[in-house]
Parts: C-alpha cells; structure tokens; sequence
C-alpha cells in the first residue's frame, strides 16, 4: 500500500474504500433520520418483465455458441416480443426475421465479425 | 488556426466523411426523439463498430454527430408528447407541450430547430477558436495541475447533477473503484483481478458503458409502459412568425452564451445548461407569468442552451483530455480505441483529428437544421414504433456488439451483470452517469496524484503552492465549502 509519502498500488483503493465506508454510513444515517413514507421496491410485479427480459439474455449467452447466431437471435425476438410484451403475430415475425437478416449483414458481410454459427456451420 | 480549420473541411467534405456525418446526424436525431434512448447509451452501443472503422476522423465525426444531432430531437418528443426525448430537453415539455396543446406545435418545432441551429454553431465558432490557445496553455500543466483539475471536474459534476449528493458521491467512489481493477499503472502490480485473467487489462469500457447504459437503461424501462400520444399528427407553420421571431431571438443568443460557458466547465454539459437558461429566461422575461403556459422563450433558451454546450463541451475533451459528462466519456474512450490520446497535445499531433471534427460540427449543424425543419413530419412517425419492438433490438444489438470485439461470450456475461446493477441502480436513483465518467477520470486521477507526489517527495502541498493547481484547489474548496453551507442551510430551512 506505501505510506502518503511514497503510495503504492493499493493507496487509492484504500483510500476509495474508507471514503466509500464514511458515505455508506452517511446514506444509511440520513435514511434512518427521515421519514419511512416507504413505497414498496416493486409496486405490483413491476419486477416481472425486468426479470423476463434478464433471463432471455442469459438464454441467449448459454445457447449462441452452439446453437449459432441466426437461430438463437430469432428465437430471442420471438420470445422477447411474444412473452414480455404482446406484439401481435404477424409484426413479430416478420420484425424477427428481418432484424435477424438485418444484424447479420451488418455484423458478418459489413464489419466481418466471426459469428458463431453453431451446426448451421458447413 | 484559419489554415487549419480550412485542412479540415477537406477532411470532413470527403465523401466517407460526410456519410458518417450524416448517419451520426440521422441516429442523433432518431435516439433524441425516442425516449428511454439517450445519446449515452447510443453511443456506447456504437463503441464496438469503433473497432471496425478504421479512421479515427470518420468515427469521431459520426459519436459527435449522435451526440450534438440528439440535443435537436430531444425538444421534438417534449413538445408533442410531453416526455423528454433524451435529458436535456426536460424543461422543453413545460413550455413546449403547452404550445402545442395550444395548436402551437409548428412554431415551437421550429423555433426549438433555429435556435439548436443558431446556438450549435455559435458553439462550435467558440471550439474552433478557444480550444487551441486553451491547448497550448494545457501544455504547462504537470502532475499536480491534472490532479487538482480532474478532481474538480468529477467533483462538480456530482454536486451539480443528481438528485443526492451522497449518492453522486458512492457512484464516483464506485467509479473509481472500478477504474483500478488490472495492473498499476506505476508499479504494474496486479489488483482486484481475483484470478480472472480477463481482467489483467481492467474492466473493459465498452463491456461496463455497454452494460450500464444499453442494457440498463432497457430492464428499467420494461418496467413502466411507454406510451406515447402525440397532440397533433398535423404540423403546420414550422416557420416562426415574425412575432415569435421577435420575442424568441434574445432568448436564442441568451442560451447560446449560457451553454457556451457552461460546456466548458468541468462537470457542466447540455442538462444543466438548460435548466439554467430557463430559469434566466422566466427571470428576465417582463411576463414571467406566462411561462408554464406556453411561452416561446422557454422553448428557444434551453434549446439554444443545450446545443450550444454539446458543442462546447468537447473543449475540455480535446484540449486537456478531461471529460466533463457521460456522453464525452464515451468519446473519450472512442478516441483511446482509436489510438488517438486526447489532450493538449492532440491538437498538434492529430491536427487532423481535431480540425476534421470541428469542421464536420459545421456541416453537421446544418444537416440537422435541414433535418429537423423541413423533414420533422417523417421522425415523429418514428414515436409509432412501439418500445416493445425497439428493446430486444437494442438489446441484441448490444450482445451482439460486445460479442464483436474480442469474440467472446464471457463479455456477454460481463455485460449483464453490469446491465443489472445499472437496472439497480437507476431503480435506487443512483446516477451511472457519475460512475462512468469516474471510471474514466480514476486512472488519470491516480497517475497524476501518485506522480505529483513522487515529484514533491510525498508533501501534498505541491497542489497549492503551484500558481494554476493551487488557483484550481482554492476553488475546489470554495466551491464544497458553498455546497456545504447551502446544505446546512438548507436542512435549517426544512426543520422550522
């Protein structure tokens, strides 16, 4: 760590953390001292779609590399937009497969990013 | 200067170049005009293209464009459907929106266009002629000077934006925090990396912006529907009348100037500007009481306002390599992936870089202006599309993104849990905005404080006994020791 005249690597952290000690405390007196008028954290399942939308990305990070980009995006946009909100059917369709089409011409013939294809590959 | 201001218009009058403008001005307007999509965000979706454009010139041009290009759509969204399309247009929906319900809303787009038009380029008159003598001046500037001017900017961006102090505070600690994981930049010992190897190189910019920002400015929004009536699908008399045009000019120079200083100011940027000038306006207007009822001044001050500081705020970016908000950190981190270091010295080493995107803000300036008057019919037929469709759009286009870069799914996991805790964060009103721009500032902060302390022997009265930091710090001090009074006061004030 070093002292003040000469600081090593864990100077700035050290001192970070006990700032980041003094305004904890500080946030936790102040709410402590004020009124409780508490709202809840999630007032009626507003915490629904969030998660909904958290659990298709970590979908989506477990199966792209096997499954390949262009099926897993479709599935996502169909999932996404069938589960979390209610788009109607022929909009997430045809949204999903042009988006699909539409991210891989950007990504694998305009910027030649290697996309996993998952068994798509041959 | 002239010399160089000429090289760089034919730099930005390339045709690559001018595309890139083009399509950072259509995107800025596109993300200024929706809401729950703000330029921060926008930008840090487009990091990863970064890496595939080659010329920093070119991918500079098109972040500026996004950035400068939203400041003109935001105002659109807050005169016809009463949300702010992106921060700094906040204030526009008091008046602006009242205008429209009062058949108004052509006049209040245009004048909300001309004044953006005016003030932009009046920003960007001021970047060409402030930024070089300001560089050179930087020049002076050692370890103590960094150190005093990074810790002011931080420090007033946090006092000055932000619900609580305390809570700005935590997310720059945490900022900074961050910002040490990898190797010491003196020393090279390995810190907080716990035994990820991923993380030798510290926590990845684009991955933790992309996360904060893309993906949690999406989970926060899936909470609240987003609907968006607009008063009027008619849009007539964009042009001012010669009335509006005559009540409104005064307050288009006013905010012109009011952003111009501020943008400068370390920690200042378009939201504050803007909420400034209306509290100006409303204060010299000889009819204060027709403000909140559709007076044309409050849309044309903060309008002008906030142009005008987008353009100015890249002063402290390109002079002295200091980001003064979340937007600019963004670019700032552009031009680090570019390999271009902004600082004093990027004036005279990539005169090229500098010149060639001021010269593009001109052309910008007036693309927006043809984009937002004539064609704004076409954009707002863009709030149809349902934020239902756009979310998983974004959001893949992140994963996707940040995927691109190092062609690894690991990032994809890093980017949401950070995508998480900046859903949390914004859920507790805690600013990611600070804890970004801290991210970036912590490693100049430290290596300048750790050298200036290695200079004086490890005295920390180096900082005040130097004619520019020891000025810097004196008004560092002053400056908390206001906010501290103003606090104590203020609790004062609630308890009788």
């Amino acid at each position: 760590m070093g002292r003040v005249k000469h600081p090593g690597p864990g100077f700035l952290p050290f001192g970070l953390a006990l700032c980041l000690i003094i305004l904890s405390l500080a946030l936790i007196f102040k709410n402590l001292k004020g009124d409780n008028s508490s709202t809840p954290f999630w007032p009626q399942r507003t915490w629904l779609r969030p998660l909904l939308g958290v659990a298709i990305l970590i979908f989506f990070a477990f199966v792209v590399e096997w499954v390949g980009f262009l099926i897993t995006t479709f599935i996502f946009l169909m999932i996404w937009m069938g589960v979390i909100e209610r788009v109607r059917w022929r909009t997430i369709i045809s949204v999903s497969i042009g988006t699909t089409a539409a991210l891989y011409l950007i990504f694998a013939l305009l910027l030649d990013v290697p996309l996993p294809m998952g068994f798509l590959k041959w | 200067m002239f010399q160089g201001l000429a090289n760089g218009f034919g730099i930005a009058f390339s045709l690559t170049n001018l595309t890139f403008a083009l399509i950072g001005a259509v995107l800025g307007t596109i993300v200024g005009i929706l809401p729950g999509l703000g330029p921060a965000a926008t930008i840090s979706l487009l990091l990863p293209l970064s890496f595939k454009i080659a010329s920093p010139v070119t991918s500079i041009i098109m972040m500026a464009g996004i950035f400068y290009g939203a400041m003109y759509g935001g105002s659109t969204t807050s005169i016809l459907v009463n949300i702010p399309g992106e921060a700094a247009s906040v204030v526009t929906c008091i008046d602006g929106y009242q205008m429209a319900l009062k058949g108004r809303a052509g006049p209040a787009l245009g004048i909300a266009a001309i004044g953006s038009f005016i003030a932009g380029t009046i920003g960007v008159i001021g970047l060409t002629f402030v930024a070089p003598p300001l560089a050179e001046f930087a020049l002076k500037f050692g370890p103590p000077e960094y150190f005093a001017l990074t810790l002011l900017g931080l420090l007033m961006a946090t006092l000055l934006g932000g619900t609580s102090v305390v809570k700005s505070l935590i997310m720059v600690v945490l900022g900074l925090l961050l910002g040490s994981v990898g190797l010491d930049p003196i020393s090279g010992a390995i810190r907080f990396t716990w035994g990820f190897f991923m993380l030798q190189e510290g926590v990845d910019f684009v991955t933790l912006a992309m996360g904060m920002f893309g993906i949690g400015e999406i989970l926060i929004n899936l909470e609240k529907e987003l609907t968006t009536e607009l008063v009027t699908r008619k849009i007539t008399h964009l042009w001012p009348t010669l009335k509006d045009w005559a009540e409104s000019k005064w307050a288009i120079l006013r905010g012109s100037f009011i952003g111009f200083f501020i943008g400068i100011l370390p920690g200042g940027g378009a939201v504050i500007s803007s909420l400034v000038s209306y509290a100006v306006e409303k204060k010299v207007s000889k009819h204060p009481e027709e403000f909140g009822k559709g007076a044309i001044q409050g849309v044309a001050g903060p309008e002008s306002a906030n142009n005008s500081a987008a353009s100015t705020s890249f002063i402290p970016l390109l002079t002295l390599g200091i980001p003064g908000n979340a937007s600019i950190a963004m670019i700032f981190a552009a031009l680090l992936i570019q390999g271009v270091q902004p600082g004093p010295f990027l004036i005279t080493e990539h005169p090229d870089v500098f010149w060639g995107v001021v010269a593009s803000m001109y052309i910008g300036n007036v693309m927006l202006l043809i984009l937002n008057l004539p064609m704004v019919g076409m954009w707002v037929q863009l709030l149809r599309v349902p934020y239902a469709i756009l979310a998983p759009i974004i959001v893949l286009f992140c994963c996707i993104g940040v995927y691109s870069i190092r062609n690894t799914v690991f990032d994809i996991w890093v980017m949401g849990i950070f995508g998480v805790i900046g859903y949390f964060f914004r859920k507790v009103d805690m600013e990611p905005g600070h804890l970004i721009l801290a991210f970036v500032l912590g490693p100049i902060l430290e290596r300048s404080l750790r050298q200036a302390l290695l200079i004086s022997a490890g005295s920390p009265f180096i900082f005040f006994s130097r004619p520019i930091s020891g000025a810097m710090m004196g008004f560092l001090i002053l400056f908390i020791l206001i906010q501290i009074v103003r606090a104590v006061r203020g609790e004062r004030l609630k308890a009788e």
